[in-house]
């Protein structure tokens, strides 16, 4: 067990003032170099993050399947996000392999890996579904919290609601499927979509390690 | 003439060790030292290790997704690479030790799996730099300099961004006229991200052109290729490209023969990237004069009747066994085996009992499948069994099954189907042992499959070869009994009849080919062949034209039809084909007499005398061309 609740808590404490619903802090910066937080954007019920980077040719690999993903679910409210995490991929380099995989959605850097640690990510690709918090999205079921130690933060905040794999055709190292048989990240969305609530769950994920900050 | 030798291998992939070759570099690592007293530091414990294991595919323009080359690079990828060590999934080197040796082994000890190990846990230090082994320099381009002919795939190819891995098989034409000896050969498969391996397969028969043709995109599908072969050479010779692979060097006195008008044929496994790859493979060739002196045979097993694997079933077995008829030495192996593949192992018993492991892979992998080839020649003698043994998974568990939920697998080219091959490069005392040894393996395949077109096919060209031709024609007949229209069992079973003196049934055996394959080179050139020896030039000659508009290069079809218009009293028509053999091989004797004669009929008579006089020169013991060349001055000096 690599993801463990207690963790996302660490994490999510350290991101904003204890004891106040606000929204998570997100640290994260756009390729222009601003700061930006796509969980504070207003009308977004669903968040997905995908952790990439250039050279992973297994991250690479799912390029048409998330642009396949993006283009069922982006129009029903979803919103996709590109993460690199390595501070030493640079910016052109990010920009380059976003135009040659052809990928129809933006791509923020996690340089302090902010969104790494909140998530406990360890490999790209690897995904993240955050749930819009009330104040966002107040027709959205919030589904399960994951903040259970306080039933103060119930439905203040975005919540994590999976991490993990997009689906199961990497089974380990040198283990592949032909086809996947479950689309995890597919079943996740399509579960918040319906409206149905949505028990927080993470899966493993199969790629290249997340090197840590140095 | 030329011998009408051929032998109707069923070649399923012909191919080459290259990872291996000129690898065999001594270990940077000594394990005796034992684990090391002192911290581990990157400089001193595993840059060797990274630099000689690693380094190979993890460097700009290679396979590996990323480089190794430097402190910074590994430090930053520490905890992957001792993930991917310790579960053995890198470096790729599925054989497991113990069970044969292998040149290029890219394994490393449990010493060295325990050290990165440690050194990641104890923080991935770097240490002094006096301790850092040099950087490990690898050539830029052609690896051993320009090739002497370089073929190009006439068009790209587009892997697709995304699906399942593509088996493509591309053609390419080989200019070269005559004969080369080639001594290396090196595959720049184009992207190295996209191209997973490779086997080059040599086709004499235009077989894969035709298959080409029939699909719209470049090249044609199929995990495997089964080509017709008309000889040994170069079949005899693993050739096969993985990642990390330099040039496939042969060993001294093991150059491979290209004939003019064959084709390379590329068989490939591409891997989708994410994005469409465009690739467009070159093949660099590198010639020797010298003609080899060591003729080694590709002997396969296999049992691929067998193979029939209820869904659900997870130990299936197949076997195969041959007993080797002659002396011989063990080069290499080849073991393949689809998806479903699990276990894979070869060994030798010895007539005295001894019991010799060739190859074994625990966790057989499709993806990294391999050529290897033997660190050192293994002795195996007369009478010794060599046996195969490779198991199958087609449960929903093994996870690599192309059918979700498993259906019923049956051999097939598809990689959805299975196949469990072993193919064993050996090398007898003398190249003649080389048909003891086929002839051997087809026996062996009767026993399996009775009746079977390819075994008696070849067992045929066997005891041809080895001057048993009544049991030669036996078989070919029984052959034809399966494929009546088999042009290429046709045309040896005619060679027989015609070396056996039966020159009429041998012709009416021709034509039959013929009609049954108008495009068969080898029957047209010895239909032409045998009608001129019935004495009839004339009806030869269209068969020599047709061989020549097929094969525009084939200087000895071009010769003879040049002889065959002499013949037929049409000097006029074989001038220009005469000449234009001696253009391209102007040491060629016959093309030089038959001109002679050509000119001598036009009254050319200088002319003439001047080609016989070449033709002496070549041969000065040439009876014809001393005959041609002394009546010619007689009859100029009576001119004078």
């Amino acid at each position: 067990m690599r993801w463990a609740l207690s963790g996302l808590l660490v994490a999510v404490a350290a991101a904003g003032p204890p004891g106040r619903a606000t929204p998570v802090r997100l640290a994260l910066i756009d390729l222009d170099g601003r700061r930006a937080n796509p969980l504070e954007t207003p009308g977004v019920p669903f968040t997905v993050f995908v952790f990439t980077r250039t050279d992973c040719p297994i991250s690479n690999r799912y390029a048409p399947e998330l642009s396949r993903l993006h283009e069922r679910f982006a129009r029903a409210g979803v919103a996709f996000w590109l993460v690199y995490a390595d501070p030493a991929e640079p910016v052109e380099a990010i920009r380059r392999h976003l135009e040659e995989y052809g990928y129809p959605f933006g791509a923020l850097r996690d340089p302090q890996h902010n969104l790494v640690r909140m998530t406990q990510a360890r490999v790209t690709p690897e995904a993240a579904v955050f749930v819009a918090g009330p104040s966002g999205t107040p027709e959205v079921n919030p589904g399960v919290p994951l903040r259970s130690r306080s039933q103060r933060d119930r439905g203040a905040g975005p919540r994590l609601v999976y991490t993990g794999r997009i689906d199961d055709r990497y089974v380990s190292f040198g283990r592949t499927r032909a086809a996947p048989t479950t689309h995890d990240l597919e079943r996740v969305l399509e579960a918040l979509l319906a409206g149905g609530a949505v028990a927080p769950r993470t899966t493993p994920a199969i790629g290249c390690f997340i090197p840590p900050l140095q | 003439m030329r011998a009408a030798g051929w032998s109707a291998r069923s070649l399923a992939l012909a191919v080459m060790v290259g990872a291996g070759w000129g690898c065999d570099r001594a270990r940077s690592l000594d394990p005796a030292r034992g684990p090391a007293p002192e911290p581990v530091t990157f400089n001193r414990h595993i840059a060797p290790i990274v630099f000689h294991d690693c380094a190979p595919c993890h460097r700009p323009g290679e396979a590996g997704p990323f480089s190794l080359l430097s402190y910074a690079d590994v430090r930053q990828r520490a905890e992957e690479v001792a993930r991917v060590t310790a579960a053995r999934y890198m470096p790729p080197w599925p054989p497991e030790p113990g069970y044969g040796e292998f040149a290029g082994q890219r394994r490393l000890t449990d010493e060295q799996v325990a050290l990165i190990q440690r050194w990641v846990s104890e923080g991935a230090v770097e240490g002094g730099g006096a301790m850092l082994p040099p950087r490990p320099q690898f050539g830029e381009g052609w690896q051993l300099g320009p090739p002497d002919l370089v073929l190009t795939m006439p068009q790209p190819f587009t892997v697709p961004a995304e699906g399942t891995d593509v088996f493509r098989n591309f053609v390419l034409s080989v200019p070269v006229s005559g004969a080369r000896y080639v001594r290396a050969m090196e595959l720049r498969p184009g992207d190295k991200k996209v191209v997973h391996h490779a086997n080059v397969l040599l086709d004499r028969t235009a077989s894969a052109r035709r298959l080409d043709a029939r699909d719209p995109e470049p090249g044609f599908g199929g995990m495997d290729v089964e080509l017709e072969s008309e000889s040994f050479e170069p079949d005899s010779h693993f050739l096969f490209w993985k990642p990390g692979t330099a040039a496939v060097t042969e060993p001294e006195g093991m150059a491979w023969r290209l004939d003019g008008g064959t084709d390379v044929v590329l068989n490939m496994h591409l891997q989708p990237s994410g994005k469409a790859e465009m690739i467009q493979p070159t093949v660099g060739l590198y010639f020797t004069d010298t003609p080899p002196t060591r003729h080694p045979m590709l002997v396969q097993l296999e049992h691929d009747e067998a193979i029939d694997i209820a869904p659900g079933q997870k130990d299936f077995v197949v076997t195969d066994h041959y007993e080797l008829p002659v002396d011989v030495e063990v080069l290499g192996v080849y073991p393949h085996a689809h998806y479903l593949g699990k276990q894979v192992e070869a060994f030798a018993t010895l007539p005295d009992g001894t019991r010799k492991g060739l190859i074994r892979i625990n966790d057989w992998d499709f993806n990294w499948q391999a050529v290897y080839r033997c660190l050192r020649p293994v002795p195996l003698p007369k009478g010794t069994t060599i046996q195969m043994r490779i198991t199958y998974d087609n449960s929903a568990d093994n996870v690599r099954n192309p059918s979700q939920p498993p259906r019923r697998v049956r051999a097939g080219n598809r990689s959805s189907d299975e196949m469990g091959h072993l193919w064993i490069q050996v090398l007898p005392r003398e190249a003649g042992d080389r048909w003891l040894l086929q002839e051997a393996a087809m026996r062996r395949r009767l026993e399996k499959s009775p009746g079977d077109f390819v075994a008696h096919a070849n067992l045929g060209a066997a005891l041809e070869a080895r001057g048993r031709p009544q049991e030669a024609v036996g078989h070919y007949r029984e052959a034809l009994r399966r494929r009546p229209q088999s042009a290429a069992v046709l045309n040896n079973l005619g060679a027989v009849l015609q070396s056996a003196d039966q020159l009429d049934e041998a012709l009416e055996i021709y034509r039959a080919a013929v009609r049954a394959e108008p495009d068969h080179v080898s029957a047209r050139y010895n239909l032409g062949n045998a009608l001129a020896a019935k004495g009839a030039f004339g009806e030869a000659v269209p068969h020599f034209r047709e061989v020549v508009r097929l094969r525009a290069d084939d200087l000895m079809a071009r010769n003879n039809l040049g002889a065959a218009l002499v013949a037929a009293g049409r000097s006029e028509e074989a001038i220009p084909h005469l000449r234009r053999v001696l253009a391209a091989d102007p040491g060629s004797l016959n093309a030089h007499y038959n001109l002679g004669r050509a000119l001598a009929l036009r009254g050319d008579l200088a002319g003439a005398a001047a080609h016989f006089e070449q033709a002496v020169r070549i041969d000065p013991g040439d009876a014809l061309s001393l005959k041609s060349l002394r009546e010619t001055r007689d009859r100029l000096r009576k001119a004078n």
